[in-house]
């Protein structure tokens, strides 16, 4: 039997640097508590896709020969997903993904791999690589809760075109670029962030906005969205804020 | 003669300085071990800044040259198991066995505690990846070991490759005859020994079922899997855990390399050692698929070196697991602990394999911290399979603690862990308390990240359960 809700992980063999399978984990497991029949669909380089089976899409990051590998691929599919994205298909994209869902991404070794161009980003090697805790403020969505917390872990600078939101404004770490304080670009249901810790499971918030979006897109009743227990969820999300805000007294 | 002569004086000055860097080092290392402190790096860390290149005068101490033990997982337990049968071969060896393994560490290890220039045998050390480039080009070591490469502390190093040319350019910086002992196992590892005159290989061979759960691949927490000629995805024979196996690339044909030095497990669990010696049948201490690859390391270390191989099964048998490697330890109330270091996906997964294998329940306790020498970023931790049927009906009860004890209680939720057989305690005593006092019928597995293990360990200590382990 086909389940109510698929959801789409692109190149979960190539694209999986930082524990990013923890944010398809935390979708899978809160749609399952709230009684929903779900499916994870495992997209590698080459595979065929029914992309109108698809309600929700995840990507993640990997090293950059991995990323030289997927992205021709992922180019190719980029007119079945550009059109979705124009009518509510909701993605998560982190780190790599985020990238190549922008302009133009230039390696260390000054290979430039053209993006998909939904982003109205570029991204460039940066001086130093930018590993650290980070806190940020939403402010390119209207979330239950305004922060969003997670580490980031990436070589390349992102930089904001005029037509680009940001997701959320750093007040801990480099976000973006470590230059205008933003952090990630949100563009109608598509979310590109730096951000790995995993984030979904401490941003319960983010997670459930996803959700929804998904759950709008796959035309399920919006009953679906009891609120869960996330006590712990908090906590653990609590925990990063409290240590930020002891480090800047 | 050459150039550090020229550029630091006399002979008879450049003894002197060398000796009083030793000196001053030993002395506050002496001072700081008095003050309840551990010492296992200080002392070098001062003598480094008297004598920045006291490496290059310290090496010939030991009159085998020496041996660096590399890769993730592992580093530790091999060099406890090479030492433990080089002490039978008679060899005295220089070595830090309390695992401070970077620079500061390995020289530490050289001042050591007797002559202050005394000599040994041999200097067998296990060295950090990164710290790799400079161990060698310092010690000009006449053997490398590779034990692994898998994902491990990448808020240090960035990324995975960046670990391989680590030790890629240590390699380059031996001796020309420099010879490499390399997992065969592992593509990547193996791969180093490409274009080397002197390289021995050591593999597994196992029968039966391995451990993991099957059917988890496109989630499995493994690295490269792609041929590391041609970049073709390997094909699979048998394939242990993460990209550990027997593999063969469909595009170039490139393949493991023949092992000379081989661990084999049957399905009664019995273990050999074979080579072109013959074979040798094992009796291990310690339990884990992983150890048998350190046993494979650390006989192929060895043999190489000239030892009989009949000195190993008995040094085998009489060893005792490293520092927080498998330890096993009996609590007041007769409570058996198994303590066992967890710090990247690949390890976390070998130890809850181990786990599950025995026939009883368990109960399991885990820290985790994140400070420097934890890795910053607990990421990891959604990399490890707690999705693992067998986990959720053999481990009866969960403590959690350490700084991040909520992201880890959040992972166990997320994994289908019912959230009542978990208990989260912010102190780790009184988790470890509460985890002891509860565990009376089973074995409590103790998994801290590194810090933590540390923590663990001296509360452990303070019980009057266990040495303090630098006193060693």
């Amino acid at each position: 039997m086909e389940s109510a809700l698929r959801i789409g992980h692109l190149y979960p063999g190539q694209m999986n640097l930082y524990g990013d399978r923890g944010n398809v984990l935390t979708l899978l497991r809160r749609l399952k508590w709230r009684g929903l029949d779900v499916e994870v669909v495992p997209i590698e380089v080459g595979a065929e896709v029914d992309w109108d089976r698809i309600s929700l899409v995840f990507m993640g990051g990997g090293e950059d020969s991995h990323q030289v590998l997927i992205a021709d691929d992922f180019r190719a599919r980029a007119d079945q997903l550009l059109k979705r994205f124009e009518n509510g298909l909701p993605m998560l994209a982190i780190c790599g993904a985020y990238q190549l869902l922008g302009k133009e991404y230039v390696t260390t070794n000054q290979t430039i791999l053209p993006g998909v161009g939904y982003f109205d980003v570029r991204t460039e090697p940066g001086a130093e690589r930018k590993i650290g805790d980070v806190v940020c403020q939403v402010e390119g969505l209207d979330l239950s809760l305004a922060t969003l917390v997670g580490f980031e872990n990436h070589g390349g600078v992102t930089y904001l075109g005029p037509d680009a939101t940001p997701l959320a404004r750093v007040s801990t770490g480099s976000g973006n670029n470590g230059v205008d304080g933003s952090e990630g670009v949100v563009r109608n249901h598509v979310v590109g962030t730096y951000l790995h810790g995993s984030l979904l499971p401490k941003n319960p918030h983010l997670a459930d906005r996803l959700i929804s979006w998904a759950l709008r897109y796959a035309e399920i009743q919006d009953a679906f969205m009891a609120d869960l227990n996330d006590e712990w969820e908090y906590r653990a999300h609590q925990a990063m804020l409290s240590r930020q805000s002891e480090r800047h007294r | 003669m050459h150039s550090t002569e020229n550029e630091e004086g006399e002979p008879a000055i450049r003894y002197l300085r060398l000796t009083i860097a030793i000196l001053f080092g030993r002395f506050v290392g002496w001072l700081s071990r008095l003050g309840g402190h551990g010492g296992s790096s200080l002392p070098g860390k001062l003598a480094l800044r008297w004598h920045p290149h006291l490496l290059q005068e310290l090496r010939q101490r030991a009159v085998h040259g020496t041996v660096l033990v590399t890769g993730t997982n592992g580093k530790t337990t091999t060099t406890a198991m090479a030492r433990s049968i080089l002490t039978r071969h008679a060899w005295s060896v220089i070595n830090n066995h309390n695992g401070a393994n970077l620079i500061a560490g390995l020289a530490t290890a050289f001042m050591g505690q007797g002559r202050i220039l005394g000599r040994a045998d041999l200097a067998l050390l296990e060295v950090d990846e990164a710290t790799m480039p400079r161990a060698s080009a310092e010690l000009k070591p006449r053997m490398i070991v590779v034990t692994n490469v898998f994902r491990d502390q990448l808020d240090r190093y960035g990324e995975l490759s960046t670990t391989l040319r680590f030790i890629q350019r240590a390699v380059e910086d031996m001796a020309e005859d420099g010879q490499l002992v390399l997992n065969a196992d592992d593509p990547q590892v193996a791969y180093l020994g490409r274009d080397r005159p002197h390289v021995v290989y050591f593999g597994m061979e196992v029968d039966g079922n391995v451990g993991s759960d099957p059917g988890r691949t496109a989630y499995d927490a493994s690295d490269s899997t792609r041929c590391p000629r041609c970049g073709h995805p390997l094909e699979y024979f048998t394939r242990f855990y993460a990209h550990l196996g027997h593999y063969r690339c469909g595009a170039c044909g490139h393949e493991r390399p023949q092992p000379t030095i081989r661990v084999a497990q049957d399905k009664a669990g019995t273990i050999t050692l074979m080579g072109d010696f013959g074979w040798v049948p094992i009796d291990m201490p310690i339990p884990g698929l992983y150890n048998l690859y350190n046993l494979a390391a650390a006989a192929a270390l060895t043999l190489t070196l000239g030892v009989h191989v009949d000195l190993v099964p008995a040094a085998i048998v009489s060893m005792v697991p490293a520092f927080g490697r498998m330890e096993s330890i009996v609590a007041e109330n007769g409570t058996v602990l198994r303590l066992a270091l967890v710090k990247n996906p690949v390890g976390f997964n070998q130890v809850l394999d181990t786990m599950v294998q025995s026939p009883e329940g368990n109960h399991a306790l885990v820290v985790i911290n994140d400070r420097y020498a934890d890795g910053r970023d607990v990421s990891w931790l959604w990399d490890v399979n707690f999705e693992s049927e067998l986990l959720q009906q053999k481990i009866g009860r969960w403590w959690v603690s350490g700084i991040r004890a909520w992201d880890m209680a959040v992972r166990l939720k997320y994994a289908g862990i019912e959230p009542s057989k978990i208990v989260v305690l912010a102190s780790a005593k009184a988790a470890l308390d509460a985890a002891l006092a509860e565990s009376r019928d089973c074995t409590l597995y103790v998994m801290p990240t590194y810090t933590a293990l540390l923590e663990v360990r001296d509360l452990l200590t303070r019980r009057g359960l266990v040495k303090h382990f630098r006193e060693g």
